[in-house]
């Protein structure tokens, strides 16, 4: 039964997404599309804060490195295929992480998020000082997207955006299943683990510098390759929206408000944050006002999050039900 | 043999010295208690062999082989378990959960990203296998932080022992146990720890008497006096210094 109503609830979800840009203008499919590619860029974010308990408050150094590694590529390497320039932001934003987690994972709660937000902040400076490689704060653009390309099977043209929507959200999909499928394995488990208690991990046998950086580079990579795909959506990669601080503010706020506790919980998350600025935008500039107030209404009266809150509701729901 | 031992063991805490010329040893396949008054350096020591700290002079050994730098996890892979004197478990995790991570260390699973944790047969029926050895089956899905306090403690007890360490070292197991429970968990250490060396602190003088094939009395961080029971409630050194005029 529940089987079920899951195959249902997914199936449903599958169809708005497929079915989205034959109903919708490119404007709102656009906008749905950067909602799926935050979303995977929150569920990184909370592969550190719901999963190992550590604050990231420079994950946009992750995300923006892939970006620009996209971009770059994309615009001084003339015929850089497809699938290789969302790749190429994967392994920048890996790369980056396993360049900084000897400092990082020896450091947890105030002192990791104070040193990633250092770092967050080094590399946007980089990025605007650089100018020759990064264009500074005019930033790259003038590429487009190349066409999926396979040799003898298929070649589609990414010009036509609602092919490019289809990619995009494919390439989420993939990757979101790869992460929730990581967070189940016996690895998975270990990093819930140091969360949990990290001392009692330590004497179970477990490295724990070992086992936290290979979280923080799965999630460095994973949250390049949604910088990637950013970069290929806005086809113009500066600092602003990618590498400054609210990008890394963004993802925290969108895990928090879906709830750091589960899996999904930053799509929902991700979500609401997307609706709530599209509809706000038409009666006020003032987006961040009202994000703000939501998250703090959530962090206040809903800590678990709205997916917290929901199976919270249904418990209790469930509960009278049996009693009555 | 010796399976563990300390020779000329010194701790200090930054000038202040807490372990002097500590010779521990332990044989194997015996059950050792440490017991002395409060900061003697009974936790102090534990901490010292199972790599918490790095002792400041003198050295550690266990099967013969020097682990005075040794990291805690790295020991734990050597055959070295331990419990802790505040109950330390994963709180939000199951009961079940709880056990199974053991078990994932005990088979030497680390880096395992391939397979689905819930679809491995075999430890999820190893680790139902240790909860119904320990009696916490029937709590086997709720979270240890809920579980009673007797029960919380076991649950600690067994997980340390479910990575079948060859020596395991309990920190005051019974420590704020109802009469029952302190029954209960003897019992349950009694069982689980066949065969295997175990080093015990307690204060408990009844279940030290009735457990320890041998007792250790630390006195201001120095060794006052180690032998069998009979020997230690006769020593007129240790009656001065510890037990004092206590009935047995």
């Amino acid at each position: 039964m529940s089987k079920w109503s899951n195959w249902i609830k997914w199936a449903v979800i599958a169809l708005i997404a497929i079915v989205f840009p034959r109903v919708f203008s490119l404007y709102y499919t656009n906008l749905f599309l950067a909602f799926a590619i935050f979303s995977l860029y929150a569920v990184t974010v909370n592969l550190l804060l719901g999963y190992m308990g550590v604050l990231s408050f420079g994950h946009a150094m992750f995300f923006g490195t892939g970006a620009y590694a996209t971009a770059i590529a994309l615009s001084r390497i003339p015929g850089f295929p497809l699938l290789p320039s969302i790749l190429i932001g994967g392994v920048a934003g890996g790369l980056l992480a396993v360049i900084l987690s000897p400092l990082l994972v020896r450091v947890s709660g105030t002192a990791f998020a104070m040193l990633t937000l250092a770092f967050g902040q080094l590399i946007f400076v980089l990025a605007l000082k650089f100018r020759e490689v990064t264009g500074g704060e005019d930033g790259v653009g003038g590429y487009t997207v190349p066409p999926l390309h396979i040799p003898g099977i298929i070649s589609i043209n990414m010009t036509n955006q609602i092919n490019f929507y289809y990619f995009a959200m494919a390439v989420v999909v993939v990757c979101l299943l790869i992460l929730w499928f990581y967070t189940k394995t016996p690895f998975g488990s270990l990093i819930v683990g140091v969360r949990d208690n990290a001392l009692r991990m330590d004497y179970l046998g477990f490295n724990l510098p070992q086992t936290k950086a290979i979280n923080l580079i799965v999630s460095g990579a994973f949250a390049g390759i949604a910088g990637s795909l950013n970069a290929l959506l806005l086809k113009l990669v500066s600092t602003v929206g990618i590498l400054d601080i609210g990008t890394s503010f963004t993802p925290i706020m969108m895990a928090y408000i879906g709830g750091v506790g589960s899996f999904v919980g930053p799509i929902v998350g991700s979500a609401v944050i997307h609706f709530l600025e599209t509809m706000a935008i038409r009666f006020t500039e003032r987006i961040g006002l009202i994000n703000g107030a939501i998250f703090i209404l959530v962090v206040l009266f809903a800590p678990q999050g709205l997916v917290g809150l929901f199976n919270t509701a249904k418990e209790k729901w469930f509960q009278k039900k049996e009693k009555a | 043999m010796n399976i563990l031992e300390t020779k000329g063991l010194y701790h200090d805490f930054s000038g202040l010295e807490v372990l002097f010329d500590i010779n521990l040893e332990v044989r194997e396949g015996e059950r050792l208690a440490l017991i002395g008054p409060n900061g003697a350096g009974k936790t102090t020591l534990f901490n010292v062999i199972t790599g918490n700290y790095h002792p400041s002079k003198g050295r550690v050994f266990f099967k013969g082989k020097d682990i005075s730098r040794h990291k805690p996890h790295q020991l734990a892979r050597i055959g070295l378990g331990r419990s802790f004197q505040i109950t330390s478990t994963f709180a939000k995790l199951t009961t079940f959960q709880n056990i199974r991570q053991a078990i994932l260390s005990k088979r030497g699973i680390h880096f395992q990203m391939l397979r689905l944790l819930d679809r491995m047969e075999d430890i999820t029926k190893e680790t139902d296998a240790v909860l119904k050895r320990i009696n916490l089956d029937g709590q086997r899905d709720i979270p240890a932080g809920m579980l009673s306090y007797g029960k919380h403690r076991s649950l600690e007890i067994s997980m340390a022992l479910a990575t079948d360490p060859d020596v395991i070292m309990l920190d005051e197991p019974t420590a704020g146990m109802s009469r029952d429970e302190t029954h209960t968990a003897v019992e349950l250490i009694r069982r689980l720890t066949e065969g295997r060396t175990v080093v015990i602190i307690e204060h408990d003088m009844d279940v030290v008497f009735s457990l320890a094939d041998r007792i250790t009395v630390l006195h201001y961080g120095e060794i006052l006096a180690t032998g069998p029971p009979a020997e230690i409630r006769e020593n007129q050194a240790v009656k001065d210094a510890y037990l004092g005029e206590m009935e047995f």
